[in-house]
């Protein structure tokens, strides 16, 4: 031990300067050589004004969706703050709200199934493409489906919540849901019976989808089954620009479908 | 002397290339958005996609905006606000698929042995073209339908669909017809993929759907508060 001391002292201080920043230049190299991403990396300077912009566009979409939420909540504050005076404003209020949380607007919680869905660390063999290999909107869109034959109440991917307007669609490596950005790996999140799990993993459908993607590309895929967890209320549009409905008869049931009475 | 200049020199070249890839690796890690992937193509569709959904947002803001102060001002005339609450609640159950709902529109028929992922991905498509209402086989599209089933045997909700299969979508009819008949668009895709599978699409000027059966309302989930 003492022999390794008095030889480390005969290094000067520069030495030890080089041999320090040598080990450190060796950590990054590896470091950078991993974070390169079995996608195709694209060098041109054109981008980099289009990166810009899908960030900007991105953050904006954020303060949008944050200040429907807010615009909502006061609306619903300022619809209710009436009732006392008013039985009619009351059941229709009642209603509303009922109809909101089962139409996606508002957040929900409770036991359920977390899926993720990761690209495939196997290099592309010699069957399929490169393309095999990434998790696509397709896939998304497989498992959302397989949980809502599952049973699920209510499903969202890397928070987005699925509603009837979602569309999940690929743009080059992209994938979109409800139009915004998310990247991989993706979560998808689903609240339902206590058999939710059960009934997934026992789907032919589930079990076709693991064989084609998991077990063929190595789409790598892992699920839990958590006591608790939270699905975000659905921050778009509820707009509609074409569609009227055929009955204007207000005041329905809350959640189910039917003729409604007029007060 | 020349001996301690060339050990600095030495050191400052090691520590400009560490410099280097620190900033780079910073770079990367900042930029785990995937965005460094993807080509200039991808990310002009990109840029599009997001002003599009960006403009329909701001609409919905301005949209509600216009509804808390139509509240607010009648309730501080003392008005009950009765009428907007049921224009309200009309308006989530119709997007919701409540209610039946018509307007202008398309109808796409699909004759052939088309499997279930095709019927879905034409669904997709629709959805993405702005779609407001939609029913395949006279069965209303809530978030959790799947059209589910073997090519032949295809069902939506427990109903059997038969060959030709008709989804009516309502919406902007030149928007959706332009989504799914573009040139590499998803008629194409589904046309060239089942070489006995043909798409028609129809606009309408009165497109209809009806109502869910489903009981939407959530059992094992609470809202939270």
């Amino acid at each position: 031990m003492s022999g390794l001391w008095a030889r480390l002292r005969t290094f000067s201080v520069w030495q030890l300067i080089l041999f320090v920043s040598l080990l450190a230049l060796g950590f990054l190299i590896t470091a950078q050589v991993r974070s390169e991403t079995p996608r195709v990396q694209y060098t041109t300077q054109e981008r980099q004004p289009l990166i810009a912009a899908v960030t900007d566009l991105q953050n904006a979409q954020d303060g949008l969706q944050t200040q429907i939420l807010a615009l909502r909540t006061q609306i619903q504050a300022a619809e209710t703050s009436s009732e006392g005076s008013d039985q009619l404003v009351r059941q229709l209020n009642n209603q509303l709200l009922s109809n909101r949380i089962a139409a996606g607007l508002v957040a929900l919680e409770g036991p359920g199934v977390a899926l993720q869905l990761d690209d495939s660390v196997a290099p592309p063999a010699g069957s399929g493409a490169a393309t095999d290999y990434l998790v696509s909107g397709e896939d998304v869109r497989a498992v959302v489906e397989q949980l809502w034959l599952a049973g699920a109440e209510a499903v969202s991917v890397n928070d987005e919540r699925v509603v009837p307007s979602t569309a999940v669609i690929d743009i080059g490596g992209s994938i979109l849901v409800n139009s915004a950005y998310l990247v991989g790996p993706y979560q998808v999140k689903a609240i339902g019976p206590a058999d939710l799990y059960q009934n997934l993993a026992k789907a032919k459908g589930w079990v076709d989808f693991v064989q084609a993607r998991a077990t063929k590309f190595g789409i790598r895929i892992s699920i839990a089954s958590p006591p608790s967890l939270v699905i975000p209320a659905y921050a778009g549009s509820v707009s509609l620009r074409y569609a009227r409905p055929v009955e204007a008869t207000p005041a329905p049931s809350a959640g189910t479908s039917g003729p409604a009475t007029s007060p | 002397m020349r001996a301690n200049v060339r050990n600095q020199l030495s050191v400052a070249i090691v520590a400009l290339i560490l410099g280097v890839l620190v900033v780079a690796q910073a770079r990367g890690q900042a930029g785990g958005s995937g965005l460094q992937d993807r080509s200039a193509q991808d990310l002009t569709l990109l840029v599009a996609n997001l002003n599009t959904r960006n403009d329909q947002l701001r609409t919905e803001v301005a949209d509600l905006q216009r509804q808390l102060a139509t509240l607010q001002s009648a309730q501080s005339h003392g008005v009950t606000s009765a009428g907007q609450v049921r224009s309200d609640l009309m308006r989530v159950r119709t997007w919701m698929g409540l209610e039946a709902a018509e307007g202008a529109g398309i109808r796409v028929v699909v004759r052939g042995p088309v499997p279930a992922s095709a019927i879905g991905a034409l669904v997709n498509e629709l959805r993405n073209g702005g779609a407001e209402a939609m029913s395949v086989g006279g069965v209303r599209l809530v978030a959790s339908t799947v059209v589910s089933g073997d090519v032949g045997s295809l069902a939506v909700e427990g109903v059997a669909l038969s060959d030709p299969v008709e989804i009516v979508a309502v919406g902007n009819a030149p928007a959706l017809t332009g989504t799914l008949t573009r040139a590499g668009g998803i008629v194409a895709q589904v046309q060239a993929t089942w070489a006995n599978v043909t798409v028609e699409v129809v606009p309408l000027t009165k497109a209809s759907v009806p109502a869910t059966n489903h009981n939407l309302a959530p059992v094992d989930a609470k809202a939270r508060p």
